[in-house]
């Protein structure tokens, strides 16, 4: 009993010592902690919010891209302000964007050696205790405790994997050690108690960029980060092994990669269905955001067999049909983002695969990003009266030549077992 | 000496043709006349008709609406009658003709006239409804993705076939209401048997389009055939149904085919998004056995891929 007694007590006595430690470092912080709010012009309310913080001693704040995105894509609708702790605002410039990881660099005039935020030179252990700030839903500054869980493995892109409350508004905060140095940027959540970080290197990475290079506009910025993202993603796909899978009848792709996850679905249940249908459809976890209205960075597999019971090849075919009518984009996207899809069409037999389909392919590039485009993929096999096999794929944001060696190394993955 | 008389509507078509040989005719309500009208604005005495030997003289009784000659609106009083004359008696009119009038030449048959009787021998018209009913029932067969019984296909089979007889239906009964011969069974016979020739179209629409890549336009074509198949129908219809000269036939048919196609295309085109979010692809896929053209290899394919994104770029630079 004494034993137990003496546990509980150290257990508070911990928990006593991360307030006191929560709240030293929130005091030491606190001047270098703000708000950023993104103002309609027109209206002069705000849009958005978000948390920054300050990393040099003249005035150069850090926060997410989401935060700002609004006035990166349309600076003379917005303008973005900051709200430090006394209340005080001013304007902010847009120094620099990183969409990938959803960072962003802004700069406020400031008056010489400002306190700021230092990066952290190491990782974290795992478990590691941390402390997330940041203004939820325009609440006022908080911290919140919480622990460190290494890396999120199915990321393309590294995000940390916070066990704590991670809420809207406190997006652009900084996750710090007890040495008060920053590791991760609050980015995301996926509710009860699990928050995504960007980690501090990327940061140190954009922060360098900054430091080193000339001045390029913020679209240019957009437009190379994803690029060279997409580009990365397709190599790293197409240097990866491509097993070939069974589903059904026929023999699918299996890129043995951690970011491309795959979920698995049939109608084997339904004894009345005239068609058994099995689905594997594969997808790229994460997206890029780019605005509300306009995501990229998708990736999407998708594979269906069928196998008629006991029908008709005719009635087979025309409900076959219907399953291919209304293929759609696998990323958000609006007129002022995208141009109409182009598409062809043809009859495609992959030498050396049995297999015969009808192939579609379809494009559309992007307005503002001139050598970025999404592709849709779609073909159905016409050679077979009772079964058949569709093989779809959507990629967001590629280049030309990166869609096509993917396209290809696709269409000869496929055919009948 | 003969005189001819016809009354007529005011749209000039033929009620009744009386021909007396006798040197006076007298017209009215009254039951007294050689001619008697019903019309209530006309007089009980209204017109007479003299011959005087060489030529035929009206006189108007001095009535309360007068008679009228319709082409210049002149009392007919004392007016010497010409062959073809038309006199407006109170709300009616009769056309005055002369038996050495003028006729139009005969008519030959059209060689459309052994087709359309040919299609509505009764064999070839229970063929073209039957054929009819069973492409509608193997349609909604297809379209049904859950099993379905005979009986099932059975009423909308029978539904549709009874929904497209309404055409020609309709036609013959205008025919019948303008005094023309409603030909009923004509009208079905060739109704039904374009009504098919239209299903043939469809299905080579899709064979086409099963079959041809996106590298033959051509195949955009084919959708003329039924637009031609329309107005072949309806120039039909009005031949059967109606007597008119060719050309107003002709554009009577053009109206029509107008009308049904550009008011769906217009119907589409209001219906249609200034900006569509989905890709417009040729799905089209049929049962391997209707399958006629080679396959190309992933190379030819890629290639003729690549040519779309320069496409998209210059779309996305449009607007």
């Amino acid at each position: 009993m004494k034993g137990f007694i003496a546990l509980i007590l150290i257990c508070l006595s911990i928990n006593t010592y991360a307030a006191e430690q929560a709240e030293q470092i929130f005091k030491k912080l606190a001047p270098s902690l703000f708000q950023i709010r993104l103002i309609d012009n027109a209206s002069g309310e705000k849009s958005s919010i978000g948390s920054g913080f300050q990393i040099n001693g003249q005035g150069l704040i850090a926060t997410n891209y989401h935060v700002i995105s609004g006035f990166a894509r349309h600076p003379n609708k917005y303008r973005i302000e900051y709200l430090d702790h006394l209340g005080n605002k001013g304007a902010l410039t847009l120094k620099r964007v990183d969409v990938v990881n959803d960072l962003a660099l802004v700069k406020r005039e400031a008056g010489v050696n400002m306190p700021f935020f230092r990066l952290a030179e190491g990782v974290p252990h795992k478990g590691e205790e941390l402390f997330s700030l940041g203004n939820p839903h325009d609440l006022g500054m908080i911290v919140v405790p919480g622990t460190y869980n290494g890396l999120k493995k199915e990321s393309f892109n590294d995000k940390i994997h916070f066990t704590g409350s991670v809420n809207s508004g406190m997006s652009g905060g900084p996750v710090v050690n007890q040495n008060a140095e920053v590791v991760g940027i609050n980015v995301a959540t996926s509710g009860n108690q699990i928050g995504f970080l960007v980690p501090h290197d990327k940061l140190v990475a954009l922060y360098q960029a900054f430091q080193t290079t000339d001045d390029i506009s913020i679209a240019e910025q957009i437009s190379q980060q994803l690029s060279k993202n997409q580009q990365k993603l397709i190599d790293t796909m197409l240097s990866s092994e491509w097993q070939s899978k069974q589903l059904g009848q026929g023999l699918i792709p299996a890129v043995d990669v951690p970011f491309v996850r795959c979920w698995g679905d049939s109608n084997a249940d339904k004894s009345d269905a005239l068609i058994l249908t099995a689905v594997a459809h594969c997808a790229l976890d994460e997206n890029t955001y780019i605005s509300s209205k306009f995501f990229t960075g998708n990736l999407e597999m998708e594979f269906r067999y069928m196998q008629a019971k006991e029908l008709n090849a005719s009635k087979f075919y025309h409900l076959y049909e219907q399953q291919i009518r209304r293929a759609g984009p696998g990323n958000k996207a609006t007129k002022d983002d995208v141009s109409e899809y182009q598409c062809h069409h043809d009859i495609v037999s992959p030498t050396d695969r049995d297999i015969n389909s009808k192939t579609v392919f379809c494009t559309r590039a992007y307005k503002q990003y001139p050598q970025l485009f999404d592709v849709l993929y779609l073909s159905a096999s016409i050679d077979k009266n009772q079964q058949a096999l569709i093989s779809h794929f959507t990629i967001a944001g590629v280049e030309e030549s990166s869609a096509l060696a993917f396209t290809r190394k696709f269409m000869e993955s496929v055919s009948w077992k | 000496m003969e005189i001819i008389i016809e009354e007529i509507s005011r749209g000039h078509k033929l009620l009744s043709r009386h021909k007396l040989d006798q040197s006076r005719v007298s017209i009215g309500r009254g039951y007294q006349n050689d001619i008697i009208l019903t019309d209530p604005h006309v007089c009980a005495k209204h017109l007479n008709l003299e011959f005087n030997g060489e030529s035929w003289l009206a006189h108007d009784e001095d009535t309360v609406n007068g008679s009228y000659l319709e082409k210049n609106k002149q009392s007919v009083n004392q007016h010497t009658i010409n062959s073809g004359d038309i006199i407006s008696l109170g709300k009616s009119q009769i056309r005055i003709l002369f038996p050495d009038h003028p006729v139009e030449e005969s008519l030959a048959f059209s060689p459309f006239e052994s087709l359309i009787n040919f299609m509505r021998h009764p064999a070839m018209l229970l063929t073209s409804i039957s054929l009819f009913s069973l492409v509608a029932g193997i349609v909604f067969y297809l379209n049904k993705p859950v099993e379905v019984t005979f009986t099932q296909l059975l009423v909308p089979a029978i539904g549709m076939t009874l929904l497209f007889a309404l055409w020609p239906l309709l036609i013959a009964l205008i025919s019948h209401l303008t005094k023309n011969d409603a030909r009923v069974w004509n009208q079905l016979g060739v109704c039904f048997a374009f009504f098919n020739l239209m299903w043939l179209s469809d299905v080579i629409e899709s064979i086409l389009d099963f079959n041809l890549s996106a590298n033959w336009p051509i195949a955009g074509l084919i959708t003329l055939l039924p637009i031609a198949l329309a107005f072949v129908l309806f120039w039909l219809n009005c031949y059967i149904g109606f007597h008119m000269t060719a050309g107003r036939r002709l554009a009577i048919a053009a109206s029509l085919t107008t009308l049904l196609f550009g008011g769906s295309y217009l119907i589409q085109l209001s219906n249609k998004p200034d900006f569509s979010i989905h890709p417009q692809y040729n799905a089209t896929i049929m049962t391997p056995g209707f399958l006629f053209s080679p396959s190309s290899d992933v190379d030819s394919f890629i290639d003729d891929s690549r040519r779309l994104f320069g496409k998209a770029q210059k779309a996305a630079a449009e607007k």
